[in-house]
């Protein structure tokens, strides 16, 4: 199987695009130009630890801390440094990345995969 | 293309959060009998702080069942944060009313999550949860029979005195 065989493009956005790797079963993210791969389960907790930062406090506290919010992929050292912005852009791309995973999942389910 | 979702686990995620919320729930329920039963001791109620400290081990197990239950899914189990519980009760009757209003409270809980499981279709959770509807069945029959003792037995006189000593044997006689 080549390579491009086992990469499927999940989603894709303006600010980055994830695929999924069926070599590895890895996610893979990129985004501003930085380049992650996440377990499934990892994925799934890297979502959800971005869908938790509190945007609101990031628009009204003043406070310098406040304007970047750091995410730390897990069991690697890489790190996003996201401001506002990109926290929007980055959340947008992991909830399409789910609804095409969710998809998928459900595809499979309908069409009987499992049952060969 | 694999199916990478199905692959890590069977659970749907609305399934996996709500379970999540259930061990919260627990151990929220673990801590309130606790001080319960540091309450029943301070003040004199020795049989029924022993028996708010066993209910209190029962629902750290219950935690642990819905814990353990997750991690063989696959997905993550969260150790949940329990914030103050109260400490003080106006009275002996009223610390079994908030018993009994606790246990109503978490079979509402567990009835909503069987419902969410036939929902999406979730057989096995919904399998696997049959025990806490049966196990909530139990336990609002032991907090309602110590209510009824305050009915039956009368708190004047020897009465206080005589409920707790039977309280202690609401668990000891089903064992029988
Ligand atoms: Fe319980
Ligand atoms: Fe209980």
């Amino acid at each position: 199987m080549s390579l491009n065989v086992s990469l499927h493009e999940l989603y894709r956005t303006s600010k980055g695009v994830t695929y999924q790797c069926d070599l590895t079963n890895r996610i893979v993210l990129n985004f501003a130009d930085q380049v992650m791969a996440f377990r499934m389960a990892d994925f799934v907790l890297f979502r959800r630890k971005a869908e938790r930062v509190n945007l609101h406090e990031m628009i009204f506290n003043l406070d310098d801390e406040y304007d970047f919010e750091v995410l730390e992929a897990p069991k690697s050292d890489q790190k996003l440094v996201l401001t506002l912005c990109d926290l929007v852009q980055l959340r947008d791309l992991l909830a399409g990345t789910q609804f095409t995973l969710n998809l998928n999942s459900m595809l499979h389910e309908v069409l009987y995969t499992y049952s060969y | 293309m694999k199916d990478l979702q199905r692959l890590r686990t069977s659970l749907k995620e609305e399934v996996e959060l709500a379970l999540n919320a259930q061990i919260k729930m627990e151990a929220e329920a673990s801590s309130k009998y606790l001080a319960m039963a540091s309450w029943c001791e301070v003040n004199g109620f020795l049989y029924s702080a022993k028996y708010f400290y066993k209910q209190s081990e029962e629902e750290r197990e219950h935690m642990l069942k819905i814990f353990h239950y997750l991690a063989d899914q696959g997905v993550m189990a969260y150790s949940p944060e329990v914030g103050a519980v109260p400490h003080e009760y106006p009275s002996f009757r009223s610390v079994f009313e908030t018993a009994l209003q606790s246990e109503i409270n978490v079979t509402h809980s567990i009835n909503r999550l069987v419902s969410l499981c036939r929902r999406v279709e979730d057989y096995a959770t919904e399998n696997f949860l049959q025990w806490f509807v049966k196990e909530q069945v139990e336990e609002e029959i032991n907090a309602r029979r110590a209510l009824e003792l305050f009915d039956v037995i009368g708190e004047e006189g020897i009465g206080r005195f005589t409920i707790d000593r039977n309280v202690y044997k609401i668990t000891k006689l089903e064992v029988e």
